[in-house]
């Protein structure tokens, strides 16, 4: 074996071609590297036969790691997106969520959210280990991170905060995950950076940078889906305009259509769901100044199983005992009764400039429009009627000012506003499940990072909030009541990021966050069809406080062979509000459990864990599974509803081409997810559901189409078709989940969306 | 010509915008006009037992004014004469609103999706039988035949379903056993029978 293979090739900008000089390329397995000329080439002699991880990185980019197979003396040119104007910009603050020193964070990029083709926001997101979904359903999902959700995970979308009513288990996020470059999961405690409700850490959809030069680039994606019977299909174009550098623009719409889902056994009627969004977006920036405007609306129609609307608790039993849904009609396409419509408009405009060479501030302003309608089945013609709606309007303003402090430290100090305002829209005939309310608050913080010899980073920050909640309600006698609710919080967070080698890092992350109570949790009352319960809220419920302590490793071992992540967390959230059943109420439908929203202290910890094992060039070993447990330290006992235990397993097959067909991927892989042992005592109407498995298979591979680039996905989950019941999916008294999935996508880039990240080596 | 490009975009976005969020219910002034009042609420279920001879009406009721939660409900039984034949129909009502709502009536509007179920304990009433039926000949359940046995007490089970099976196995002959549906009653009222 002779090891004087060379590789060579040039680093360019991936907007103009430009080259890149002082550009840095190197394989960390080997310790060997070079550093790019004036023309942008590089050349690494002496390289055995082999597959490495080759890293390149430049001034003020993000590092690429890009696998290369080499066989023999390669050529490869690397593309860097990155703009010689924003240089200093760049140098002086890397604005991306994953600067955040002492955060476990992880990320879903474009390429990956292919993979996952036919798959919803939440469930995308388990691909995280530690994410976990809440699903009510077939149709709704909401992100867990770390056994956390609703209220306790925040979202960002496009910087924004997104408010969407995500107090209510059956509300799903309102966003289409295309809209986003790449979804980052910080699984942290992170109310420094974004406000209140990031205790179980945050989702951050991160938009795609607009284009700064003409040339048109753009992205059309279809999907057909066998469960379902539907599709779905999207469609991205953006570009620049000639001769104007810094102007860009893009548009963006995608739609999805389902009918009912299959189970193993039977149909799951009133499971279908359709989806249309789009969005559109135009600014400008260059190295002093930038603006930008967007503006997105994403509606989602969906129906609820039917065999899971019930009237009482007799219902309920009924349900669990015969183990099978009630109602089952032949698949359908239609939407009935009970049956959602949510509509989000997102507004938002950005305006950014240097101040100094070296300071440089940063506006976000947004608006957003929730409009949710729930209907339900009624008498009297009643069912058209909704049961439940709200228009939720949310004002978000923040100004960052991102500053360098003498030559090592550097960050950010900001002001946020959020008001906000819920309504009820008459008309309804039920009375209201949450009362109207306006909410204000305003808040102050400051992150700063300081870097300690070559291999330490150091962060620290801080974050003061104030929240003034004016509710009005009306009470049994119909009086109007306008109860005033004032929270006051802080934050910390600290953080450190240890380099211990050029390929594995350590961080640490100690850090607080906060969420005053959501108007439901104080003023919730009623029945909960679907729960079968009734839920009452507590006026005089105060804010939960939390402190979660992470510590995360990445490391690449044996020369690239194996890498692994692993994250480990311990959280105490003071004041925990969970519902805690206080007796049985008898009402016209037979007697009810009442839970009341109460507050406890919980102590939290967990594990996530993944390892990637190369076994050949091609064929790599995957494993990843994650745990936590949860304990209410008042009543000494478990939390209610906390994700069960779970281990993925999966081969994949990778080669650079199989005749015309470039970057072929093939995975087979198992999921196993443990009965859940850890619950509280009498507080579930059934036992939680047996330990499952799920094997699925999947296959992709591109080619060159025209000027663009084709990649054509198949892919099949639930491959056995087992009938199962998740922990976490609030319906599991009622129905087994969804059973096969063949989905077929095609998707075809052109311009820079083509061939982003996909092996070129061989 | 970059200013009046912008400018042309920007608008384009604004009206897009515009477009886009209809600002609903203007004016709304926040807390009138609110649905304090549920307009399907099932206040009272009130059973009239009639003599099948005799005319006499006993009157049972289960009554809730202010819904769930709120003060506890008012269950008033009834006692009927031993060894006799009644027929029941059952009256339901929202009190809760004036004039009160008879949603007996929205029941045998929709009758077809809709079935009463009856059950007792203390084994001196029995129930019957149905005497009434929708469009398609299968029962409702809001006139009854009963009947009476020896001096005894018990308790008589009142039970609506909202869209069951009516033609499942049993249920036409009143076995809620396979009738699925959601219940939108269920109440129990004690009897005595002299």
């Amino acid at each position: 074996m002779s090891c004087s293979l060379v590789l060579n090739g040039r680093v360019i900008d991936e907007h103009d071609g430009e080259p890149l000089s002082f550009a840095e390329v190197f394989i960390a397995a080997l310790g060997k590297g070079a550093v790019t000329n004036d023309q942008g080439h590089y050349r690494i002699e002496g390289l055995c036969p082999g597959t490495y991880q080759v890293r390149v990185h430049h001034l003020g980019c993000e590092p690429v790691m890009r696998e290369v197979r080499l066989t023999s003396s390669t050529s490869i040119d690397f593309k860097l997106e990155h703009h010689a104007e924003e240089l200093r910009e760049l140098e002086v603050i890397q604005a991306r969520p994953d600067e955040q020193v002492g955060q476990p964070t992880r990320s879903i990029d474009r390429e990956e959210m292919a993979r996952a083709a036919g798959t919803g926001f939440a469930e995308l997101l388990t691909r995280v280990p530690g994410v976990t979904v809440l699903t009510t359903g077939p149709s709704i999902g909401k992100p867990v991170i770390h056994g956390l959700s609703g209220n306790r995970v925040l979202i960002l979308n496009q910087g924004i905060r997104q408010e969407d009513q995500q107090w209510g288990s059956e509300h799903a996020p309102s966003l289409d995950p295309l809209s986003a470059d790449r979804i980052t999961v910080a699984k942290g405690a992170a109310s420094v950076q974004y406000g209140s409700d990031a205790i179980g850490g945050a989702v951050i959809a991160e938009p795609v940078e607009l284009p700064r030069t003409a040339g048109i680039s753009g992205e059309l994606r279809g999907l057909g889906q066998w469960n379902g019977r539907g599709g779905g299909g999207s469609g991205l174009l953006e570009g620049g305009i000639k001769g104007i550098n810094g102007f860009g623009w893009r548009v963006q719409g995608s739609g999805r259509y389902l009918g009912d889902s299959e189970a193993a056994r039977y149909t799951l009627s009133n499971a279908g769901q359709r989806e249309w969004s789009g969005s559109a977006s135009i600014g400008y920036r260059d190295h002093r100044r930038g603006a930008s405007f967007y503006y997105s609306r994403f509606t989602r129609e969906l129906g609820i199983l039917r065999a899971a609307h019930i009237g009482s608790t007799t219902d309920l039993q009924r349900a669990i005992e015969s183990g099978e849904p009630w109602y089952t009609a032949p698949f359908s396409y239609a939407i009935d009764a009970p049956r959602q419509t949510v509509t989000h408009h997102l507004l938002r405009a950005q305006g950014s400039i240097a101040l100094t060479d070296r300071n440089r501030l940063e506006v976000n302003y947004g608006y957003q429009a929730n409009d949710r309608q729930e209907y339900d089945i009624r008498r009297a013609g009643r069912s058209a009627t909704p049961a439940l709606d709200l228009w939720l309007a949310t004002h978000t303003a923040e100004a960052v000012l991102k500053h360098w402090i003498g030559n090592q430290v550097h960050g950010k100090i900001g002001a946020s506003a959020i008001a906000q305002e819920n309504t009820n829209m008459p008309g309804t005939g039920v009375r209201p499940l949450i009362p109207d309310y306006r909410k204000q608050s305003l808040g102050a913080f400051i992150i700063e990072h300081m870097p300690v010899g070559e291999r330490l980073e150091l962060e620290a920050g801080a974050r003061i909030e104030g929240t003034l909640l004016n509710v009005r309600r009306f009470d049994r006698e119909g009086r109007l009541q306008t109860p005033e609710h004032r929270f006051t919080n802080a934050a910390f967070a600290l953080g450190a990021s240890y380099q211990l080698s050029d390929s594995a890092r350590l961080r640490l992350g100690l850090a607080s966050a906060f969420r005053p109570p959501h108007v439901s949790e104080l003023y919730s009352e009623g029945l909960h069809h679907s729960a079968a319960a009734i839920e009452e809220g507590d006026a005089s419920l105060g804010s939960e406080r939390s402190l979660k302590a992470t510590l995360d490793a990445e490391a690449a071992l044996f020369g690239g062979r194996l890498r692994i992540d692993a994250t480990v967390h311990v959280s105490r959230i003071e004041g925990f509000i969970y519902l805690r059943p206080d007796g049985t109420r008898l009402t016209i439908r037979g007697a009810f459990p009442v839970f009341r929203y109460t507050a406890t202290d919980a102590l939290m910890g967990g594990l996530d864990a993944s390892a990637m094992l190369k076994l050949s060039p091609r064929f790599a070993w995957r494993m990843g599974g994650s745990t936590v447990f949860a304990r209410d330290q008042r009543k000494n006992e478990w939390l209610f509803l906390m994700p069960a235990d779970r281990l993925e397993n999966g081969f994949l097959f990778r080669t650079a081409s199989v005749g015309k067909w470039r970057a072929f991927e093939a995975s087979a892989t198992h999921q196993a997810v443990f009965e859940q042992r850890r619950i509280p005592v009498g507080l579930d109407f059934a036992p939680p559901p047996s330990t499952y498995h799920l094997f699925a298979l999947s296959a992709s591979a591109s080619r060159t189409l025209g000027k663009g680039e084709l990649r054509i996905g198949l892919q099949a989950n639930n491959l056995f078709n087992t009938a199962y019941r998740d922990y976490l999916d609030r319906f599991r008294y009622f129905t087994d989940a969804r059973g096969t999935d063949i989905v077929l996508s095609v998707r075809y880039a052109f311009g820079r969306f083509a061939g982003q990240r996909l092996l070129d080596a061989g | 010509m970059i200013k009046s490009t912008k400018l042309l975009a920007l608008t384009l976005l604004a009206a897009l915008a515009l477009a886009g969020c209809k600002k609903k219910d203007d004016g709304h002034d926040l807390g009138h006009g609110h649905d304090h009042n549920e307009e399907e609420l099932i206040t009272t279920v009130k059973a009239l037992f009639m003599h099948a001879t005799t005319g006499d009406t006993v009157e049972f009721s289960w009554e809730d004014l202010d819904g769930d939660g709120g003060n506890a409900p008012v269950i008033t039984g009834g006692t009927v004469q031993m060894g006799a034949a009644y027929a029941m129909r059952l009256l339901l009502l929202n009190e809760s609103v004036t004039p009160s709502d008879t949603i007996s009536n929205e029941v045998a509007q929709e009758a077809e999706a809709h079935q009463f179920f009856f059950s007792t304990t203390g084994g001196s009433l029995g129930w019957e039988g149905y005497l009434d039926a929708d469009a398609n000949g299968l029962p409702i359940g809001l006139l009854t035949q009963w009947s009476t046995g020896v001096p005894g007490t018990g308790n008589i089970t009142i039970i609506l379903r909202h869209e069951p099976s009516k033609s499942a196995a049993g249920v036409s002959a009143g076995d809620i056993t396979n009738a699925g549906g959601e219940t939108d009653i269920e109440v129990t009222i004690p009897y005595t029978v002299l």
